[in-house]
């Protein structure tokens, strides 16, 4: 390959020279990470109206009980129903109790004491959430007294859930590792797009065609060093979310290295691919932002596969993000190994090895 | 050669050859076909049809061969602005395969040449425009050249740093490197041992200057040219000196007016002719054609030609 050490060696001294891009290669991982790390999926003192018509020790035990779930805080007493839906329209509370003036008396005549719970409809994750919360605390309260009063001890059925991988159900480790792939798709697409399309912007393209070089040297001579920066920033993710967030990978480090090193072969290749036909560094943003917007929805990052309509599915199984989120979940969640994975890694791997090929032809084309 | 992009011919039959170790300028107006030409001749374009020899080897077969043997620099400076003028030569010198010693040499002798010694850790983008071009040129020479392709160096910079680079040039070719240069400039055409005058992707006359000013079709028969000269209003004096039944073509020259003019007047009765339309005092003599003349007047015979019917040969018939 006639010239790859000349451009080895000007790609690396020009990556250094431009500081900023250099420090932007590390910032913005390192920012979103943090972002998103601190993110706590699970919902908590949910702002909460109760308007109780019945004050009584009955109707405050209630409430109580609602707030010892810890999804409910109470925020406002107000002095009707109407005011309870107002502040829930306004925004001011997400949920509003309202107990009715008979609430007491049927409660220990026997006979079943109504309660209304409103909930703002227009926060899912909050919704259903504090819903499943009020209907648990309504069931618990329940059951007791229908067990109490046919003198039964032991309910028939008696549950014993385990969280796996992730016993607190913390956000970060559910977050992170899908999060990594993410920000590695942006940083490395756009390092190697922006690569060719700089020097064919700037003229030295041309300049550099009427040398010996060959078109796999500048290809191969630009991407290296982009492929170590790539790897510089997947592991500083991972530190960082080792130490700060406290996620631990449960699986091999070596393996989750190695299918890096495929995945981020194949986003370089996507970079090339978007740049051999983009004329300006502007055109290049769009044209990768194409490939980019999918792979940030579609791969199962934000919703899963399954929640997907069926005919964007065959997308997402096209990504080669899909993948890789599914690798490094498997790896640092649940530990998985080679032989669990191997599914995604084959399909990685086809298309990796597609993605290089189609590059190569695309670039040796508008160069050659 | 012919080139073309899409539905336009950005070059037409152009055939013409180059000497070793000369100067050769190229002429035209923008868009004229100059750096289709040059691209050809460096393999970045393949011609439509014909065929380009660098060097006695075939671009399009021997590629490889050629881009060894050739320096390019293109009409915008297209180093690398983040790397510095060491690094720049470096780089060139590396992509041709030269390391170590023999590169130092080599990059010792350009930086000497082009004397860009006083900033060679400076990055380039911080050069001016004239120290860019000489950068441009060093590099292109690290690997020495066998032929040399300048499309426009001299576009944009002061006229100082254009004698220079010209006096390099003149260097150069004394040292055997053969030279092609495109330019605007009548000046720089003039000091090429030949020139060749593009016009509408047609080559329209090519060789050495003072052949070319001799050519029949600038100072037809019957014809002269003479220079007029007035202290006021050298317009005014072109406007009047078109409705003279007799010239044929005027130009303005600074202060003063190239006229070509039908023969049987003579100098002193144009003067006085001049005289009676403007009121100020004007001076005639004979003069010889200058490059600027032959381009004008080719232009104008071959935009007079472009207007009757398509001519029987056609284009593309000479490879």
């Amino acid at each position: 390959m006639r010239g790859l050490r000349a451009v080895l060696r000007k790609e690396w001294t020009q990556m250094f020279r431009d500081q900023w891009t250099l420090r932007m290669a590390f910032v913005i991982p390192i920012l979103e990470l943090v972002l998103f790390g601190l993110i706590d999926t699970n919902v908590h003192h949910v702002p909460t109206a109760v308007f109780d018509q019945s004050r009584t020790p009955e109707s405050r035990q209630l409430v109580q009980d609602l707030v010892n779930t810890g999804y409910f805080e109470i925020r406002s007493l107000p002095g009707s129903a109407e005011d309870v839906r107002r502040e829930i329209v306004a925004g001011k509370t997400s949920v509003g109790v309202l107990i009715p003036p008979d609430f007491a008396r049927r409660r220990l005549n026997g006979e079943p004491a109504d309660f209304q719970v409103l909930i703002d409809g227009s926060d899912s994750t909050i919704s259903s959430q504090t819903l499943a919360a009020a209907s648990g605390v309504a069931f618990q309260r329940s059951l007791e007294e229908i067990a109490a009063r046919a003198h039964v001890t032991d309910l028939p059925l008696r549950l014993h859930p385990l969280l796996l991988f992730n016993p607190d159900s913390r956000s970060a480790n559910l977050l992170i590792p899908g999060l990594i792939a993410i920000l590695l798709t942006f940083s490395a697409t756009f390092l190697a797009a922006f690569g060719i399309v700089k020097e064919r912007e700037r003229g030295t393209l041309e300049q550099l065609m009427v040398t010996p070089v060959s078109p796999a040297a500048v290809v191969i001579g630009k991407l290296l060093p982009y492929l170590a920066l790539a790897f510089a920033q997947l592991i500083v993710i991972l530190i960082l979310m080792a130490t700060l967030f406290r996620v631990p990978i449960h699986g091999s480090v070596a393996l989750l290295f190695g299918l890096s090193t495929i995945y981020l072969f194949s986003l370089l290749a996507l970079g090339l691919l978007v740049s051999s036909r983009a004329k300006t560094q502007m055109e290049a943003i769009q044209r990768a932002q194409v490939i980019l917007l999918p792979s940030f929805l579609l791969s199962g990052y934000f919703f899963p596969i399954s929640s997907l309509p069926a005919w964007l599915r065959p997308m997402a199984y096209v990504l080669p993000a899909t993948y890789y989120i599914k690798i490094a979940r498997g790896i640092i969640i649940r530990g998985a190994g080679f032989v669990d994975l191997w599914p995604s890694v084959a399909a990685l791997v086809a298309i990796s090895a597609i993605l290089v090929a189609a590059s190569t032809r695309a670039f040796k084309k508008t160069i050659g | 050669m012919t080139r073309d992009f899409g539905p336009v011919r950005a070059l037409d039959s152009v055939s013409l050859s180059i000497s070793r170790g000369e100067i050769f300028g190229l002429l035209g107006p923008n868009g004229s076909g100059k750096s289709t030409l040059i691209r050809i001749l460096c393999g970045l374009l393949v011609p439509t049809a014909g065929a380009a020899f660098v060097d006695g080897l075939d671009v399009s077969t021997s590629g490889e061969e050629v881009r060894r043997r050739i320096g390019y620099v293109p009409q915008r400076f297209s180093l690398y602005e983040d790397l510095t003028v060491l690094e720049n030569l470096d780089f060139f010198a590396s992509v041709y395969g030269l390391e170590g010693e023999k590169a130092k040499e080599r990059r010792q002798w350009a930086i000497d040449l082009t004397g860009i010694g006083p900033y060679r850790e400076r990055l380039a983008a911080q050069l001016s425009g004239g120290w860019k071009q000489r950068l441009a040129l060093a590099a292109s020479l690290m690997h020495d050249p066998r032929v040399l392709f300048l499309d426009e160096p001299t576009a944009g910079i002061d006229p100082v740093a254009r004698r220079e680079l010209w006096n390099l040039l003149f260097e150069l070719a004394g040292r055997g490197t053969t030279v092609l240069v495109a330019t605007h400039y009548m000046d720089e055409a003039e000091r090429c041992g030949t020139v060749a005058y593009l016009y509408l992707s047609k080559l329209l006359v090519y060789g050495k200057p003072d052949e070319l000013t001799r050519l029949p079709e600038v100072t037809p028969g019957g014809m002269r040219r003479i220079e007029a000269a007035c202290d006021q209003g050298v317009a005014t004096l072109m406007g009047h000196a078109r409705t003279l039944p007799y010239v044929e073509d005027v130009t303005i020259f600074g202060n003063s007016l190239h006229l070509l003019v039908r023969a049987g007047r003579d100098d002193a009765a144009i003067a006085r002719d001049l005289e009676r339309e403007t009121g100020s005092r004007v001076v005639v003599r004979p003069i010889e054609a200058a490059l600027e003349d032959v381009f004008v007047r080719l232009t104008k015979i071959h935009a007079g030609r472009n207007g009757a019917p398509v001519s029987p040969a056609g284009p593309g018939g000479n490879p």
